[in-house]
C-alpha cells in the first residue's frame, strides 16, 4: 500500500465517505418530517429545479465514468494476464487509476443530490422513500462494497501479481458486479418516475418488485451499461490525448497514442450497439403508454431527436476520421486509401439526411401519417425511417473503416483469400440492401410497425459484423506484415478529434438526461405525482442546451481538477506503484 | 509565447459546446406548459357553450387528435365524424349517450372492429379529464350528428381523476411577431400578394388581416409550407402562392412569421386599411 502516493485524494475520499454516512443516517428522520413539510422549498437564486438538474447530471456523469471504465479495464487486464504482455497490464492499471481518482467526487455529488431532494422536494422525496425505502439500504451497502473492492483492486496491484494475479482479476470482476448492481438499483428509482409500476390507482405500493421491474427498467439498465462503456472510453481517450499533446518524448507519445487508440476502440465498439438498445427502450416506452411514446417522438420533443442525430453523426464521422488519420502511421495502408473518399461520401450523405431540420418541406398528409397534430413541422421529423437507415449505413461504414485499419499492415497468406474477401463484400452489400429496403418501406406503415423494422435493420447490421469478422479473423491469422505501426507518429489533430468525441458524448448524455426527464412533462412520477411547483413547465431545447453546456463544462473542469489532485497530471511521470510504463511498439489489435 | 496545451484544449472544447448550444437555440423553441382545468359544475351553461368547451378539450387537453380525426380516418383510430348518430347503433341496448360515456371511461369494453385496444381511459392520468370536462366532451361528440342531451349527472360520480391534471400540455411557439412582420415584408415576399392589417395592399392573394380569427394555427403553418396541399381559397387562383417557402425560410424565420400571422385578429388593423 502506498497511500502517500495520493494524499490529496484519500483525504478527499475520507471526507466524502463521512458526509455520506451522516446523510444516510439522517434519512429516515428526514422522510418522516417530510410529511409535515411544505411540498416544495425554493433553492436560492437559481431555483430548485436547476440545482437538482445540475447536480443530478454531474453525479450521473461521474457515476457513468466510474462504472464504465472498470468494465473494459478488467477485460484489458485479463488480456495482459493471458498474453503476458506487460503493456496491457500497465494500461489497465492506468484506467483504474482514473476511476479511482473520480470515486469520491461521485459519492459527494450523490450525497449532495440526496440533500437537495430531501431539502427542496420533501413531499416528492417522501413518496419515493415510501416506495423504495428497502432499496436504500441495499444501495448503501453495495456502495460500500464497491468502494472497498475497487480500493483493493487498485492498491493491491503489485501485491496480487504473479501467481496471485487471478485473485486480482477476480477483484476486478467483482467490482464490476457490484458496480452494475448499483446501477440497477438507482435505475429502478429513475425509471419508476417515468413509467411507474407496482402501485395501485391511488399511488400506493402494491409490489416493490413491480415498482423496480417497471416497463423501462431493463431497457434503461442495458442502455446505460453500454453507454457507460462508451463514455468511459471517450473520457479515457481524451485523457490520453491531452497527455499525448503534452508529451516531451517520443516514448511517451507512443504510449499515449496507443492508450488513446484503445480508449477510442472501446468507445466505438460500444457505440455501435447503442442504437439497438435505444430502440428497445423506445419500444418499451410505447408499450407503457402510447401517448408518452407519441409525445416523445412526434410531440414537443421531436426536435431533440434531430439534435441527437447530429451529435451521433459527429461521433461517427469523428471516429472514422480518427481511424483514417491513424492509418497514416501504418506501413502498407496505402493500399486502402482509395476507399476513403467513398466512405466519406456515405457518411456525409448519412449526416445530411439527419441534419436537414432548418427548413422542412412538408405536406399535411405527411403530418397526418405521423400523428403529430400539434405542430406540422414537428410531425414529419418523427418519421424515423430515413434516420434509422442513415445511422445503420453509418455503422456499417465505420465497421468497414475499422476492418481496413485492422488489415492495414497485413497481407493474408491463406490460399482462399480471394473468395473470403468476395464473401465479405457480399455480406456488406446484403446488409446495406436490407437496411435500405426497410428504410424505404418504413414510410408506408404505422409508427408502431416501423419501430419493429428498425430491429430488422439493426439485426442485419450486427449479423453482418459478426459474419465478416468470422471470415476476417482466420483470414488474417499468421498474416505477412508490411511493417510495424509507428505509434506516436499520428498527426496531433487526431488528438483533438478524440477530445471532440469526449465532449460530444458528454453533451449527448446531458441531452438524453433531459429527454428522460422531459417526457414526464409536468409530472414527478408520471400520472401519479403531479409537479405543482413553479417549475412544472418543461423547458424548450435552447434553455436545456444552455444548461447542458454549463454542466458539461463544469464536469470537465472538475475532471481536470481531480486528475491533477490525484497526481495524474504530473509531467513525465508515467509510472505509479513502481509500474514502469512499457515501451509501445507493433500490433494493430488492441 | 507558446499557448499551453490545456488552454488550447479548453478553448477547443468550449467552441464545440458553444456550437451545439447555438444550434439548439436556433431551432424552434417549444416549451410545454402544464394544462389548465375546466370547471363547469354549479354554473349555468348552455348546450352551445358546453359543445364549444368540449371541442376545445377534444383538440387540446384531451389529446384526442393524436389518434382521432373528425370527418376522416385518424392515424390510429376511427373517424369520429357522425359519432353522435352512429354511437346508438354500436351496442345493442345501449344508447348513444351511454355508449359514448363508456367509450371514454372504459374504451376496452367495446372495440370498434379492426382497431386495437390502445385508447387510454380518459379520466385517468395521464389525460386525466375531470367530470366537467367529460361532460363537455360527451356533449361535443353528441353534437356530431346526434342530439346533445347529456347531463352532468350522467357522468358517474367516480369518474374524474384523483391525481388531477391533464397530460399533453399546451405548446407555446415563442416566435417573435415583430421579426415575423419583417419576414412578411422582406425575405418571405408575402407582401407582394397579401395585405395583413396595416401592412401591404396587394389584392393578388386573400387579405390576411383576420387570418388568426378564421383559421387554425395548424392550417396557417401548413399553408405556408405547402399551399397547394391545403386546397385553394375560393375565388383566388390556385398555384400562384410559391411552394418553396419551406426550403427558403429558416426555422426561426418561419416561426416568427407564424407568430406574426397569429397576431392578425382583425383588431387595430382598420386605420391603415381604410386608406
Ligand atoms: C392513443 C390513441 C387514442 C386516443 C388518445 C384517444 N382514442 Fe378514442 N379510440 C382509439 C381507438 C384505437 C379506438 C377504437 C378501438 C376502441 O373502440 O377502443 C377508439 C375509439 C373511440 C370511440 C368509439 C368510436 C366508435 O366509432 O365507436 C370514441 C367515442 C372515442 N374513441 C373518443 C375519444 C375521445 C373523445 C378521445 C380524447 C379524450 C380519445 N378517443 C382519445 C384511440 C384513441
Ligand atoms: C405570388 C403571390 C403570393 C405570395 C408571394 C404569397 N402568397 Fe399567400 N396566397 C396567394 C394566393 C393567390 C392565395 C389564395 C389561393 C390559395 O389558397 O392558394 C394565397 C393564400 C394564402 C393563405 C391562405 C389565406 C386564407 O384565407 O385561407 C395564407 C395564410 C397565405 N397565403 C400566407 C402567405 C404568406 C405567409 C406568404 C409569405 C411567406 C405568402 N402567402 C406569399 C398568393 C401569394
Ligand atoms: C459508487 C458510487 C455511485 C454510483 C456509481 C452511482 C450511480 C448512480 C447512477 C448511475 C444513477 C442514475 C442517475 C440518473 O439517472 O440520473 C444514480 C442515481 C442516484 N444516486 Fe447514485 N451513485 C453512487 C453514489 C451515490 C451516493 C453516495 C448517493 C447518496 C447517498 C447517491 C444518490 C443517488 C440518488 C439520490 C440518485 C437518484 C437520481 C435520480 O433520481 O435521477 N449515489 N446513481
Amino acid at each position: 500500500m502506498r497511500l502517500q502516493d495520493h494524499p490529496g485524494s484519500s483525504l478527499y475520499a475520507l471526507v466524502g465517505c463521512a458526509l455520506l454516512g451522516l446523510l444516510l443516517l439522517a434519512l429516515p428522520a428526514a422522510a418522516q418530517e417530510a410529511a409535515r413539510a411544505p411540498e416544495y422549498r425554493a433553492f436560492p437564486l437559481i431555483g430548485s429545479r436547476l440545482a437538482v438538474w445540475a447536480i443530478a447530471q454531474l453525479h450521473l456523469n461521474f457515476a457513468a465514468f466510474i462504472l464504465g471504465v472498470p468494465i473494459f479495464a478488467v477485460i484489458i487486464e485479463i488480456m495482459g494476464w493471458r498474453t503476458g504482455e506487460q503493456r496491457y497490464d500497465w494500461l489497465s492499471h492506468e484506467f483504474v487509476k482514473l476511476t479511482f481518482a473520480a470515486f469520491s467526487t461521485t459519492a459527494l455529488l450523490g450525497a449532495l443530490l440526496l440533500f437537495l431532494f430531501v431539502g427542496y422536494y420533501p413531499r416528492f422525496w417522501a413518496y419515493m422513500s415510501g416506495i423504495f425505502y428497502p432499496t436504500f439500504s441495499v444501495y448503501a451497502m453495495l456502495f460500500f462494497l464497491e468502494t472497498f473492492t475497487v480500493y483493493l483492486w487498485y492498491y493491491g496491484w503489485d501485491w496480487l501479481s504473479g501467481s496471485k494475479k487471478w485473485i486480482h482479476v477476480c477483484l476486478g470482476v467483482l467490482s464490476n458486479l457490484f458496480g452494475t448492481a448499483i446501477l440497477f438499483v438507482s435505475n429502478a428509482w429513475v425509471t419508476f418516475m417515468t413509467s411507474p409500476g407496482g402501485i395501485d390507482e391511488a399511488g400506493s405500493l402494491t409490489s416493490l418488485w413491480g415498482a423496480i421491474n417497471n416497463y423501462t427498467w431493463m431497457p434503461i439498465n442495458i442502455h446505460r451499461l453500454i453507454a457507460n462503456v462508451t463514455f468511459g472510453g471517450t473520457i479515457a481517450a481524451a485523457y490520453a490525448a491531452v497527455r499525448f499533446l503534452q508529451a516531451k518524448t517520443d516514448e511517451e507519445r507512443a504510449r499515449y497514442d496507443w492508450m488513446g487508440y484503445v480508449g477510442n476502440f472501446v468507445a466505438i465498439s460500444a457505440l455501435m450497439v447503442l442504437p439497438f438498445a435505444g430502440y428497445y427502450l423506445g419500444r418499451e416506452i410505447y408499450a407503457f403508454n402510447q401517448t408518452m411514446g407519441i409525445t416523445m417522438m412526434g410531440g414537443f420533443m421531436s426536435w431533440l431527436w434531430v439534435v441527437q442525430a447530429i451529435l451521433i453523426g459527429i461521433l461517427f464521422l469523428g471516429s472514422n476520421y480518427y481511424l483514417w488519420l491513424g492509418m497514416e502511421r501504418i506501413p502498407g495502408s496505402e493500399r486502402y486509401r482509395r476507399y476513403i473518399p467513398y466512405m466519406i461520401m456515405i457518411l456525409a450523405a448519412g449526416f445530411i439526411v439527419w441534419a436537414t431540420p432548418r427548413s422542412i418541406p412538408l405536406t399535411p398528409s405527411e403530418a397526418r401519417i405521423m400523428g403529430g397534430t400539434h405542430h406540422p413541422v414537428l410531425g414529419v421529423l418523427g418519421v424515423m425511417s430515413a434516420k434509422n437507415t442513415a445511422v445503420n449505413l453509418m455503422i456499417l461504414t465505420t465497421f468497414l473503416s475499422y476492418l481496413l485499419y485492422r488489415r492495414a499492415n497485413k497481407e493474408s497468406v491463406k490460399p482462399w483469400v480471394g473468395t473470403g474477401m468476395a464473401a465479405q463484400w457480399l455480406i456488406f452489400a446484403a446488409a446495406a440492401t436490407v437496411v435500405t429496403f426497410y428504410g424505404v418501406y418504413g414510410y408506408f406503415v404505422e409508427s408502431i410497425v416501423r419501430i419493429g423494422y428498425s430491429v430488422y435493420q439493426v439485426l442485419a447490421v450486427l449479423g453482418a459484423i459478426a459474419l465478416v469478422m468470422a471470415i476476417d479473423i482466420p483470414m488474417f491469422r499468421g498474416a505477412r506484415s508490411t511493417g510495424q505501426i509507428r505509434w506516436g507518429t499520428i498527426a496531433p489533430r487526431s488528438q483533438y478529434v478524440l477530445i471532440l468525441l469526449a465532449v460530444t458524448f458528454t453533451w449527448l448524455m446531458g441531452l438524453m438526461g433531459f429527454a428522460r426527464s422531459g417526457i414526464r412533462q409536468h409530472w414527478h412520477v408520471y400520472g401519479v405525482a403531479r409537479d405543482t411547483s413553479v417549475d412544472a413547465w418543461t423547458p424548450a431545447l435552447g434553455y436545456a442546451a444552455n444548461m447542458i453546456t454549463i454542466v458539461t463544462a463544469v464536469f470537465f473542469a472538475l475532471v481536470l481538477f481531480i486528475f491533477w489532485l490525484g497526481g495524474l497530471g504530473e509531467k513525465g511521470k508515467a509510472e505509479g506503484h513502481g509500474h514502469v510504463a512499457p515501451a509501445i511498439a507493433g500490433g494493430s489489435d488492441p | 509565447m507558446r499557448v499551453p496545451v490545456l488552454v488550447k484544449v479548453a478553448v477547443f472544447a468550449l467552441v464545440v459546446m458553444g456550437a451545439y448550444t447555438y444550434y439548439a437555440n436556433s431551432i424552434p423553441q417549444l416549451r410545454s406548459e402544464p394544462p389548465e382545468e375546466l370547471s363547469l359544475e354549479g354554473g349555468n351553461v348552455t348546450p352551445e357553450q358546453l359543445v364549444k368547451a368540449g371541442e376545445g378539450i377534444f383538440k387540446g387537453k384531451g389529446t384526442c387528435e393524436v389518434c382521432h380525426r373528425i370527418g376522416q380516418k385518424g392515424t390510429r383510430a376511427p373517424d369520429l365524424g357522425g359519432i353522435g348518430a352512429s354511437a346508438a347503433k354500436r351496442k345493442a341496448g345501449t344508447s348513444a349517450k351511454a355508449y359514448l360515456i363508456e367509450s371514454l371511461l372504459d374504451p376496452g369494453a367495446h372495440l370498434v372492429e379492426g382497431y386495437p385496444n390502445i385508447m387510454p381511459k380518459v379520466d385517468r392520468p395521464p389525460i386525466g379529464l375531470n367530470r366537467s370536462e367529460l361532460w363537455a366532451l360527451t356533449a361535443f361528440m353528441e353534437s356530431l350528428g346526434g342530439t346533445v342531451d347529456v347531463k352532468l349527472d350522467d357522468i358517474p360520480k367516480t369518474a374524474g381523476s384523483a391525481a388531477g391534471g391533464g397530460q399533453v400540455a399546451e405548446l407555446k411557439l415563442p416566435g417573435d411577431p415583430k421579426a415575423g412582420q419583417a419576414v412578411f415584408m422582406g425575405k418571405g415576399g408575402c407582401i407582394a400578394c397579401h395585405k395583413a392589417g396595416s401592412v401591404g395592399a396587394s389584392p393578388v392573394g386573400p387579405d390576411l388581416s383576420q387570418i388568426a380569427k378564421i383559421q387554425t394555427p395548424e392550417y396557417i403553418m401548413a399553408k405556408i409550407l405547402n399551399p397547394a396541399g391545403m386546397g385553394t381559397v375560393a375565388g383566388y387562383p390556385g398555384g400562384v402562392m410559391p411552394a418553396t417557402l419551406g426550403q427558403t425560410l429558416t426555422a426561426k424565420e418561419y416561426l416568427d412569421l407564424v407568430a406574426f400571422l397569429l397576431t392578425l385578429k382583425g383588431e387595430g388593423a382598420a386605420p391603415a386599411a381604410k386608406k
